[in-house]
């Protein structure tokens, strides 16, 4: 390593972070103000290490001993660290490897022995409820930064094991060690004959779960034998009390004990680990096949590894009542062994010996050994498959109304399967979902029963059609690519099944008469249609040796213009919110389409005319106070220019642009302070002249006086120095040999500014003016906020801000729609406005501004 | 250093020389005047951090009755001690710099990135996704729509609405196209003669060449990360994630409850003395001057660089 010092700096910080409180201890209003008294405010990773569960007040709560406060860990990795910061400054063969490794070492220990002391939230039995800070993760983020740190470091170091065979061979060993580990016991559960009526129960209940037997789900046994009774620890005795079995209606958690076995995702979690442990050690030993694999399949493996062990230490966590031996272990009936501990960290080892062994490989660049051919061909049918997955799948839900009525009345979900199957029209005009089947009473003569049941038996009837073509149509398309025949007959295929989707969905949604009933596609529906023209798109390829580049570009940019699309363009679709009466929490559906109402309301009703007219008026007053001051930046970098001092020149610029980078409310809290009417000193001062009454002091701040003027003074103070630097910075390209010709022409001071500098400067100000003349109506909102109150609200509530008022910060009576609709048009003429100028631009410059 | 720079210094020094050879009487009087002009400019930009900070460290009660103008009197550290005690601003302090960290990192990352892709001419309709970026510079959906779309991606009292949604920025792709542009291709060439991917090209070439860009564009999108506050005011309505800048807006509205709270935690030796004890307007200065700390800190290291990069940018447009 060449720069050791930061190093010692992650390290301080880690320690110091041991120190600071890293959880809130909430007593609950239950256990009384006296019981409450006796817990800490907070606990610090210190408090852990050095006293574990006496950190907290066992004895007089016995109960609180069932907590496993994970302090060996803690401990462990908070030594390994410092010894990892230490052999960094070592300067033997090896030592940087050492200190890598020690590094990983500290963060698997500090990592587990984080989670498992915070996962603790929640626990106690509901009744004390620790609540994690920020810096309880600060020393496990300090480990991980050393180990990426040393990492990097070792960039120049000498390597130790330079025998990739060795490595390899290492690594799998790792691999398979962690994979036996599996096998050992977990945790053990050991619950007394007491407790139980029946003791064949209890010793039923004894056992020793093991990561393995986590897998094979073997705890379904203890869930039958556990299901009608269960335990219970009170947390002021800790005795150990019968419990009512669970009630789904009962809102009192306290006291309800279930045992259920929905374990999924820790098992899924371990499995796949187990899986991807196996394969990363086969593939290890394997020595035509690139490293990158086993290391790839090592790393995921260990993470899940992790995972699933964080989760079995973690047993307090009240949403995580799994299974029934961790409900078992978090009620004290048992304790947690190190081995789970101990796999993840030899998994962790094995994907870290991986790593080493790509690192000092001899090939440069990552060479994948399947051919590209297939792995195109791979991804197009693996992307057919889900399509057609997706199309199995419910995707149209139909929502049936009574006529006039928001409420919805019944729901029924069709799946490409029941389209199959001819079960649609039955569901749609019977819909079976709902609680109520009489969804249309006599009275209602236009939409009786049989008229509604005969529109959707028809639409349903279309739908089953165009759902089986398109399916059909899939099934045809991968048949096609399987058998590697003519692909452009495989993409027709998948484009005729795409329009075919986009059908059905309008049959669905439109075919159902509106008022009555609505289909809306769910988000199956729209997953499959980007998948099939994916699909298409690769198919496209598989005949090829690799996908060309232009391609690969396209698809490395995808995320991006999915990111744009997300942000920029899907807002877009909130536009619709203006032509309904939106209403917060309703589906779109079910909104009141009212078509202009919005945009007629804005001129035709006197108060919200008034309104809008006083709100332009602000906007219109404040922007072009901007607007005529623009040139203040431009003569501002003039006669900065003429200062010749260099030093002094910098000193102003550097002071003059820093209020450009604080916050509008840190300008405010200075407003509040220079002007406030009895203390700041600009009436102190106005005061001393006797301009100022100090009995009776003027409120400078918050009145509505000069508002405007007032507003321009800020934003002036903000931005005159900022805005001075683009000027400069045109001043410096000015050509020198003018100022040369002009000065033996005899030209001062005066006329070399007026007749050279400020000429060059001008197309920057012309531009600049261009676009703030089309910003005129995004004057932000930021400035004002802060400096609105209610005396001055009339006068310096511009659109942005109108339009915020109006709704986000109203509560209750928020007018979504109308604010909407201001929306729109603003938008619309602030991108007239901008080609219009640019127009203008063009125009009088031939050049663009956009 | 740029040809800019290098101009920039020429016609100093050139001026320089010029103006000292002969300096008429109309120019020392032109001098003054300048040079006045431009030191009460800069006093007006000082002087409110000046006297934000006096208020600060000096005695409370004079400060109550507004005698602070000027200098400090009675110089005590308390108000830092208790307002750094206020519940919630050390985990705020904590959210604010994971936010600029953060979001730095994805959206200079991300920016870098898409504007070296969207310089490679063989990518297919290239033309058509550059534009479809750089049109969202210009128009915006509006207040409630965007709300909504956020509501409705589930960014709402969540941590990651300050960072994932700034990943692309039109104006820093620009930026960065253009700068990338300007180099020469032929770097890129003999790399890829020997095998590199685009990835390894922009990370192992590209990158450490373009570092006087990001790092402006890193400065910009930290600024703005620190002070950005209306995300906070309209996304975290259940009061998660607060920024050190939405405190300081909140506490402007209700420093005096804050005052009591922070005087309860205070034992009661430092109580009774008038002088350190918290005030309304104490507790709200200080705050602010938390606020402001950080960033009077790394101005000095960091303003070389923004000059450079609106010059970049100058120059482009």
């Amino acid at each position: 390593m060449k720069k050791k010092w930061p190093v010692l700096l992650i390290l301080a910080v880690a320690v110091a972070a041991l120190f600071l409180p890293a959880a809130g201890l909430h007593v609950h209003a239950q256990l009384g103000a006296e019981t409450a008294a006796l817990f800490p405010d907070s606990l610090s990773l210190w408090d852990v290490i050095s006293r574990g569960a006496s950190a907290l007040p066992v004895d007089q709560v016995p109960a609180l001993s069932v907590l496993h406060l994970g302090r060996l860990p803690l401990l462990l990795g908070m030594i390994a660290m410092i010894c990892s910061a230490l052999t960094a400054f070592l300067r033997r063969k090896g030592m940087a490897q050492l200190s890598l490794i020690l590094a990983c070492l500290s963060a698997a220990l500090l990592g587990a022995g984080t989670m498992q002391w915070l996962n603790i939230e929640d626990s106690l039995l509901f009744t004390v409820l620790i609540s994690a800070k920020a810096w309880a993760y600060v020393p496990l983020a300090a480990a991980v930064v050393l180990a990426v740190y040393s990492l990097v470091a070792l960039k120049g170091a000498e390597p130790v094991l330079t025998d990739d065979k060795k490595l390899r061979l290492i690594s799998a060993c790792l691999a398979v060690a962690a994979l036996l580990m599996m096998l050992l016991p977990a945790y053990v559960i050991s619950v007394p004959d007491t407790i139980t009526a029946n003791p064949a129960d209890a010793s039923a209940m004894n056992r020793s779960v093991s990561q393995y037997s986590l897998i094979l789900g073997k705890e379904s046994n203890l869930y039958e034998q556990g299901q009608e009774k269960g335990v219970y620890a009170d947390i002021l005795t800790g005795d150990l009390a019968q419990l009512e079995p669970y009630s789904a209606d009962a809102n009192n958690i306290r006291g309800v004990f279930v045992i259920r076995n929905n374990n999924t995702a820790l098992n899924a979690a371990l499995l796949a680990a187990a899986i991807l442990l196996l394969l990363s050690a086969v593939l290890a030993l394997i020595p035509r096949v690139d490293r990158w694999f086993p290391l790839a399949a090592g790393a995921l493996g260990a993470v899940l590894l992790c995972t699933g062990t964080l989760s079995i230490l973690s047993v307090g966590d009240a949403d995580m009542y799994s299974s029934a031996s961790r409900q078992l272990l978090h009620l004290g009936l048992g304790t947690i062994t190190p081995i789970p501990l101990l796999a993840a960290l030899l998994a962790v080892f094995s994907a870290a010996a991986g790593a080493l062994g790509v690192k000092y490989a001899n090939e440069p660049y990552f060479v994948n050994p399947v051919p590209e051919k297939l792995r195109l061909r791979f991804v197009a049918i693996s992307l057919a498959v889900l399509a057609l997955a997706c199309m199995a799948a419910p995707n149209i839900t139909v929502s049936f109304t009574k006529p006039n009525k928001t409420k919805v009345q019944a729901t029924a979900t069709l799946s490409g399967v029941d389209a199959v199957t001819f079960r649609a029209a039955d569901r749609l005009a019977n819909p079976t979902d709902s609680k109520d089947k009489a969804v249309y009473g006599e009275d209602d003569a236009e939409y009786s029963a049989a008229a509604v049941n005969a529109a959707t038996a028809k639409t349903a009837k279309t739908f089953t059609w165009l759902t089986w073509l398109a399916l059909g149509l899939t099934l045809a398309a991968l048949a096609v690519i399987l058998l590697n025949r003519s692909r452009k007959l495989a993409i027709l295929l998948l484009l005729a099944a795409l329009a075919l989707r986009l059908v059905t969905w309008l049959a669905a949604s439109s075919g159902l008469p509106r008022a009555v009933a609505t289909g809306s596609g769910t988000l199956y529906l729209y997953a499959s249609l980007p998948l099939l023209i994916f699909a298409a798109f690769f198919t496209n390829f598989s005949h090829m040796e690799q996908l060309p580049k232009k391609y690969k570009l396209f698809l490395m940019m995808l995320p991006f213009l999915l990111a744009v699309f997300l942000f920029s363009y899907l807002p877009l679709y909130g536009w619709s919110y203006a032509f309904y009466n939106y209403k917060f929490g309703v589906s779109m559906d079910q909104q009141e389409f009212v078509g202009l109402k919005w945009f007629t309301e804005m001129f035709t009703n006197a108060a919200n005319r008034d309104n809008i007219v006083r709100v332009l008026k602000n906007t219109f007053g404040m922007s072009g106070l901007n607007l005529l001051t623009s040139w203040m930046p431009m003569i501002f970098a003039v006669f900065l220019n003429e200062i010749t001092r260099t030093k002094f020149k910098k000193f102003v610029q550097i002071f003059t642009t820093l209020p450009n980078f604080i916050s509008w409310a840190l300008v405010f809290s200075f407003a509040m302070c220079l002007f406030a009417a009895d203390t700041g000193i600009f009436s102190k001062f106005m005061m001393s002249v006797g301009l100022n009454d100090p009995a009776n002091p003027t409120v400078w701040l918050n009145s509505s006086q000069h508002i405007w003027l007032k507003m321009w003074g800020w934003s002036t103070w903000k931005g005159l120095g900022w805005g001075a630097i683009m000027y400069l910075a045109a001043i410096a390209g000015i050509d020198q040999e003018l100022y040369e010709a002009a000065r033996v022409d005899g030209a001062n001071r005066w006329a070399l500014m007026r007749h050279i500098t400020l000429p060059s400067l001008l197309p920057t100000f012309f531009v600049l003016l261009m676009l703030s003349i089309s910003n005129i109506l995004n004057n932000g909102m930021e400035q004002y906020l802060v400096f609105q109150n209610p005396m001055n609200r009339q006068t310096i509530e511009v659109l942005d801000l109108y339009v915020y008022n109006i709704t986000i910060a109203s509560g209750g009576t928020a007018l979504y729609s109308y604010a909407t609709a201001i929306g729109i048009l603003k938008t619309l003429v602030s991108v007239t406005l901008l080609f219009s100028a640019n127009f203008i631009s063009k125009k009088l410059r031939g050049e663009s501004i956009m | 250093m740029t040809a800019i720079d290098k101009k920039l210094e020429k016609a100093m020094r050139e001026n320089h020389r010029k103006n000292k050879q002969k300096l008429s009487r109309g120019d020392i009087a032109f001098n003054i005047i300048n040079y006045a002009v431009f030191v009460l400019i800069t006093l007006a930009c000082i002087f409110p951090f000046y006297y934000l900070f006096i208020n600060t460290i000096s005695d409370n009660e004079l400060v109550r009755l507004g005698q602070i103008q000027l200098y400090p009197r009675g110089i005590h550290f308390e108000n830092y001690v208790q307002v750094l005690k206020i519940p919630g601003i050390i985990d705020a302090l904590f959210v604010s710099i994971a936010r600029t960290v953060l979001g730095t990192i994805w959206t200079v990352g991300g920016c870098a990135f898409l504007g070296y892709l969207c310089t490679k001419q063989e990518m297919w309709l290239r033309k058509v996704w550059y534009r479809l970026i750089i049109i969202t510079m210009y128009f915006s959906a509006g207040l409630i729509p965007w709300y909504m779309n956020l509501r409705m991606l589930g960014f709402l009292d969540n941590f990651w609405v300050y960072v994932i949604p700034g990943l692309v920025s039109p104006y820093n792709v620009i930026l960065v196209k253009t700068f990338i542009e300007a180099l020469p291709p032929s770097l890129e060439e003999s790399a890829t003669l020997d095998g590199a991917g685009y990835t390894k090209l922009f990370v192992s070439i590209i990158m450490p060449l373009i570092t006087p860009i990001l790092a402006t564009l890193c400065i910009f999108s930290a600024v703005g990360q620190w002070n950005s506050f209306t995300d906070t005011m309209m996304l975290m309505p259940s009061g998660k994630n607060y920024t050190l800048q939405f405190l300081l807006y909140k506490y402007q509205n209700e420093a005096s409850s804050l005052a009591a709270l922070v005087r309860n935690t205070q034992d009661s030796s430092s109580l009774a003395n008038v002088a350190t004890k918290q005030t309304a307007l104490s507790v709200r200065m200080t705050v602010a001057m938390v606020v402001t700390l950080p960033i009077l800190c790394v101005y000095p290291f960091f303003q070389r660089y923004f000059v450079k990069g609106i010059m970049i940018g100058a120059v482009k447009g």
